[in-house]
C-alpha cells in the first residue's frame, strides 16, 4: 500500500493530496497542465521536499515532514519512468537496463538486463545507443530498466504522451501488462483522460494542486462531481440558472437562450451536464414525439465523421457536441449551417454545481 | 547588383578581414625563416628547457584544475541558493583581469608580505621565485576558462537524466561520476582544451610573480620576450612550437567532442 | 530609408577618426619616446615640462626597444641605458649620430626592512635570493660586468643564487619592493624613486662599471625638429635637471 499526503506551496496555488494506492493497483492522477500532478510524483520519489507530507510505502516510512523523516531518492525503492523516458545517453540499451544492478560480475549484469529485455520484446536492441531507438523501443527500454531495480512502487510521468498515435496503442496494452505483473502500487499522471481510463484502476481528477474527484473512471465520467471534472472526463457543459418546477423537474434557463428539464435537484447557478453520444438529431422545427423532454434548436456549426460515427459541432447558442451514426447524418443530409433540434432526456441530464 | 546584394557580401567581407588579421601574424612566424634555422635554434638548450617547464607546469596547473574544478562547477551548475549570481562573477574574474594584475594580486595575497604570506613561510613553502610559484600563476589565470566551460555543460545537461540516476538507486556523487561527468563530457573536454592553452601563452603573471630564471621559472613565452632582443630567430622558432601545439590541443578537442563514445551528447 | 542608419554610422566613424588626428596635428605634434625603464621618472616629468610637442612614452628594456626599431618600429627619440644599443643601430643606419646625456650608478639594492642582507659578502649566504636583468638587458650587462670583477668564488657564489633575470630593472624593483627577492642590482636612480621601498648598497669602486646612457633621434623619425630640441634638453636643459633631480650622474667622463 502506497500512502501518499503531501502539501505544499507550488507558485500559484497550494498542493494539498493525500491518495491511497494499494498493492497491484493502479491510480491515474488525470488533470490539465500545470494542476501540480508531475509535482506529486516527483514527491514520492523524493526529489522534491514539501513543506509538509507523509510517504510511507507499505512498512517503510519514506517522508515524515513532523519527524523529519526524508529518504533521499536513491533509497526509496521506487521506479520512476519519465515522460520522455531519460535514457542515458551515452550507454547502450543493455547497459542502461543495468544501471541500477549492482555487487554482481559485467557478465552477470548483462545476462540479467538481457532477460528484462527479453521481457519486453526489445532484446535484439541491447547493444543500441538510445539515440537512434523509436519512440516506442525507448518506452520498452525505459520499461525494463526501471523494474530492474525490483521497485516496490511504481512512477509513471505521462507514460504515452511521448509516443505517436500510431504506437500509443501497443504501448499501452504494453503498459497495462507491466502494471498487472508487477503486483506493486502505481501511481500514473496524464492530462488525457482516456489515457487515465485505460491505464487506472481509479481515477483522481486534478486540478490546481486538489484532488477533485476520485473514483473509477466509469463512475467519474458518469457521474461527474464538479463542471470541472464533467468538461474534463468529456461531457457536454452549458450554463443556466434553474429553479424547481411544479412537475417535479428541475427547470434550466440557459444562459444566451434556451431551455432544459433534469430530474436531478438544483437551484441557482447551475452547470448542465450531458454526454454527446446521449443526444439524438432530428429535423428543425419537427414536433416533439416520445418522451424526451430536452429540445434545443440549434445551428449545426461543423460535421467530422469518425468511422462509423459523426460528430457534431453545434451552437444553442452554447456551444457543444453529438455523436450520432454517419448513416443518420447522411439520411438527415445533415451540413454545417443548416438548423436542426438536438433532443435528449431528462433522466440523462445531469446537474452539476457551478 | 539588385538590392538584396550588398548584405551578403558586407559578410563576406568581415570574414575575410578576420581571417586575414588572425592567421597573417600565425603564418609570418612560420614564413619569416628557414625551417633548417628553425629547427636547429630550437635545439640550444634555453629553448628545450623552457618547453620542458611550459609543458609540465601547464599540464600540473591543468591537472589541478580538473580534479577542484570540476565538482566546484557541478555544484555551481546543479544548486540554486543565495548569492549563486555573485560567486559565478567573483570566479569569472580573472578572466577580465589583466595578466599584469593578476600578478600583483598573487604577490598580494601570497607574497612574502601577502596576505597569507607569513603562513605560507611558516609552512616552509616558497612559491615566488619557484617552479610551484608558476604552477600557481597558471593556475590562478586558467581556471577560470575551465570552470566557465564546465559549468555550462553541466548546466545543459537534461536534468532528468540525474534525476533518473537517483531514482535508480544510484547516490549523488555515483550520479556525478556515471552519468554526469561522461554526459557532459565535450563541454569538459573543451574546457581543458581552453585552460591549457591558456596555462601555455602565461607571460605576465608569471613574470610578477615568480620570475624568470631559465629552467626554474622560464616557461616558453618568458624566453621568447627575452630571445626577442638578442636571438630573434630563436624567438621565432620558439613561437612557431608554441603554435604547433595550440593547434595540436584545439585538433585534438575537436576531434574528442565528436566522438562516438562519448555518446554523442552534445546536441 | 532602411540603409540609411548604417551609412550614417559609417560616416560618424570617419568623422571621429578624423577628428582624433586633427588635434594632434594641428595644435601640437606627438613626440614618440621610446626610452629604458630606469628613464621613467625622470622623462615623464620632463615630457611635462617639454613644451614643443606632446611627449609620449614607452618605457621598456633598452634591448627590446632597439630590437623593435630593428624591426622596423620608427619612434622619434631612443633612450637607452648604455651606448652600446644607440651605437650598434647607428651602425645599421638606423638612427642619426647618438649623444651620451647621463651616467648613473649600479648599486646592490634591498627592501628597506630586509635586514637580511647588509653587504655584497651577505648574498653569498644560502638561501639568499638575487633577482638581475637579462643578459641582454643593460642592467644586467652592467651586474655581469661587476660580478666578473669580484674574486670568482665570489661572483660564483653570488650567481648560485639568481633567482630570476628580468627583462628590465622596473622587474627588479618589484620583485624587492615585494620582497619576492631578498636583494638586486638596480640603478641609484630607481632606489631613489622607489620612494624609500628599497635601501641602496655600494658597490666597491673598483667593481664599479661605467654607466652611460646614450640617445638618438630615429631616421625616418615623424619629428624630427622636435626630436632635436627634446635632445638638447636633455643633454643641457629642463631634462638634465630632472635628471639631477631623478639621482641620475653626469655622463662619464670619455
Amino acid at each position: 500500500m502506497l500512502h501518499v499526503e503531501v502539501g505544499t506551496r507550488l507558485g500559484a496555488f497550494a498542493l494539498d493530496v493525500a491518495l491511497e494506492v494499494p498493492a497491484g493497483c493502479c491510480l491515474a492522477l488525470a488533470g490539465p497542465s500545470g494542476a501540480g500532478k508531475s509535482s506529486v510524483l516527483r514527491v514520492v520519489a523524493g526529489l522534491l521536499t514539501p513543506e509538509s507530507g507523509r510517504i510511507s510505502c507499505g512498512e517503510e516510512v519514506w517522508l515524515d515532514t513532523d519527524r523529519r523523516v526524508d529518504l533521499a531518492p536513491e533509497r526509496r525503492p521506487c521506479g520512476y519512468v519519465f515522460q520522455d523516458y531519460a535514457l542515458f545517453p551515452h550507454l547502450r540499451a543493455w547497459q542502461n537496463v543495468a544501471y541500477s544492478i549492482r555487487d554482481t560480475s559485467r557478465r552477470a549484469r548483462r545476462r540479467r538486463a538481457l532477460e528484462l529485455l527479453e521481457r519486453f520484446g526489445v532484446a535484439h536492441l541491447a547493444d543500441v545507443r538510445p539515440r537512434t531507438l523509436s519512440g516506442g523501443e525507448r518506452q520498452r527500454v525505459a520499461l525494463a530498466r526501471t523494474v530492474a531495480r525490483r521497485p516496490a512502487a511504481l512512477l509513471l510521468d505521462e507514460p504515452l504522451a511521448a509516443l505517436d498515435a500510431s504506437t500509443r496503442a501497443s504501448a499501452s496494452r504494453e503498459l497495462n501488462r507491466v502494471l498487472n505483473e508487477a503486483g506493486v502500487p502505481a501511481l500514473l499522471v496524464t492530462h488525457n483522460f482516456m489515457e487515465a481510463a485505460l491505464l487506472g484502476d481509479r481515477v483522481g481528477v486534478i486540478d490546481a494542486g486538489r484532488v477533485i474527484q476520485q473514483g473509477t473512471a466509469a463512475e467519474l465520467a458518469a457521474s461527474p462531481g464538479s463542471a470541472f471534472v464533467a468538461d474534463f472526463t468529456g461531457a457536454v457543459v452549458l450554463t443556466g440558472t434553474a429553479r424547481g418546477g411544479e412537475d417535479g423537474l428541475t427547470h434550466v434557463a440557459l444562459d444566451g437562450g434556451g431551455a432544459l428539464a433534469s430530474t436531478e435537484q438544483g437551484e441557482g447557478p447551475v452547470a448542465v451536464s450531458v454526454y454527446p453520444s446521449e443526444i439524438a438529431i432530428e429535423p428543425s422545427g419537427s414536433p416533439r414525439t416520445g418522451s424526451a423532454q430536452n429540445r434545443l434548436e440549434v445551428e449545426i456549426l461543423s460535421v467530422t465523421t469518425i468511422g462509423n460515427r459523426v460528430r457534431l459541432g453545434l451552437a444553442a447558442p452554447q456551444p457543444f457536441t453529438a455523436e450520432i451514426t454517419s448513416a443518420s447524418a447522411r439520411e438527415l443530409a445533415l451540413t454545417p449551417g443548416m438548423r436542426a433540434s438536438a433532443t435528449w432526456k431528462a433522466t440523462s441530464t445531469r446537474l452539476v454545481r457551478q | 547588383m539588385s538590392k538584396r546584394g550588398w548584405f551578403p557580401l558586407l559578410l563576406m567581407a568581415s570574414l575575410a578581414t578576420v581571417l586575414c588579421f588572425l592567421t597573417l601574424p600565425i603564418v609570418a612566424i612560420f614564413v619569416d625563416t628557414s625551417p633548417l634555422a628553425l629547427l636547429s635554434s630550437l635545439h640550444e638548450e634555453g629553448a628545450l628547457e623552457a618547453l620542458r617547464l611550459s609543458i609540465v607546469c601547464s599540464a600540473i596547473a591543468v591537472v589541478i584544475i580538473v580534479l577542484v574544478g570540476t565538482p566546484a562547477a557541478y555544484l555551481l551548475a546543479s544548486r540554486r541558493f543565495r548569492g549563486r549570481a555573485t560567486l559565478v562573477t567573483l570566479i569569472e574574474l580573472p578572466l577580465v583581469l589583466p595578466p599584469a594584475v593578476a600578478g600583483i594580486g598573487l604577490l598580494a595575497a601570497l607574497g612574502p608580505n601577502g596576505l597569507l604570506g607569513s603562513r605560507i613561510e611558516d609552512a616552509g613553502i616558497n612559491l615566488v621565485l619557484t617552479t610551484a610559484g608558476v604552477v600557481v600563476a597558471l593556475t590562478f589565470v586558467s581556471a577560470p576558462f575551465f570552470l566557465r566551460q564546465v559549468q555550462s555543460a553541466f548546466e545543459a545537461l537534461d536534468h532528468t537524466w540525474l534525476e533518473a540516476s537517483r531514482t535508480l538507486g544510484a547516490s549523488e556523487s555515483r550520479t556525478f561520476l556515471a552519468v554526469a561527468i561522461p554526459t557532459a563530457g565535450p563541454g569538459l573536454i573543451s574546457g581543458l582544451a581552453l585552460a591549457w592553452g591558456r596555462a601555455l601563452g602565461e607571460f605576465g603573471a608569471t613574470l610578477m610573480f615568480a620570475g624568470s630564471f631559465r629552467g626554474i621559472t622560464q616557461t616558453v613565452p618568458l624566453a621568447i620576450y627575452q630571445d626577442f632582443s638578442t636571438d630573434f630567430t630563436g624567438a621565432l622558432s620558439l613561437s612557431a612550437v608554441l603554435v604547433a601545439v595550440s593547434v595540436a590541443l584545439l585538433l585534438s578537442v575537436k576531434l574528442l567532442s565528436g566522438a562516438e563514445w562519448l555518446g554523442g551528447a552534445a546536441r | 530609408m532602411r540603409t540609411r542608419w548604417p551609412v550614417g554610422l559609417v560616416v560618424l566613424i570617419l568623422v571621429a577618426a578624423g577628428c582624433g588626428s586633427e588635434s594632434g596635428g594641428a595644435s601640437e605634434p606627438t613626440l614618440t619616446v621610446s626610452a629604458a625603464t630606469s628613464l621613467k621618472n625622470a622623462f615623464t616629468a620632463y615630457g611635462k615640462e617639454f613644451k614643443q610637442a606632446e611627449a609620449t612614452f614607452s618605457f621598456a628594456g633598452s634591448d627590446e626597444l632597439a630590437a623593435q626599431i630593428q624591426q622596423g618600429v620608427k619612434p622619434d627619440v631612443f633612450a637607452a641605458a648604455n651606448t652600446k644599443l644607440p651605437d650598434q643601430l647607428f651602425a645599421k643606419g638606423l638612427v642619426k649620430k647618438p649623444k651620451v646625456f647621463a651616467g648613473n650608478r649600479l648599486v646592490l639594492a634591498v627592501s628597506a626592512n630586509n635586514a637580511r642582507v647588509a653587504s655584497l659578502r651577505d648574498l653569498e649566504q644560502d638561501g639568499v635570493t638575487v633577482a638581475i636583468g637579462a643578459p641582454s638587458v643593460p642592467v644586467g650587462a652592467y651586474t655581469r660586468t661587476v660580478l666578473g670583477k669580484l674574486p670568482p668564488s665570489q661572483s660564483q657564489a653570488i650567481k648560485a643564487n639568481v633567482r630570476s633575470e628580468e627583462p628590465d630593472v622596473g622587474g627588479i624593483v618589484g620583485k624587492l619592493s615585494t620582497d619576492a627577492a631578498d636583494a638586486g642590482f638596480v640603478y641609484i636612480s630607481d632606489v631613489r624613486g622607489a620612494g624609500g621601498r628599497l635601501r641602496a648598497i655600494e658597490l666597491p669602486k673598483k667593481a664599479q662599471p661605467s654607466v652611460a646612457y646614450g640617445v638618438a633621434v630615429v631616421k625616418g623619425a615623424k619629428q624630427p625638429k622636435q626630436a632635436e630640441a627634446f635632445i638638447d634638453g636633455l643633454v643641457s636643459g629642463p631634462g638634465q635637471q630632472e635628471l639631477k633631480a631623478a639621482g641620475f650622474e653626469p655622463p662619464p667622463a670619455e
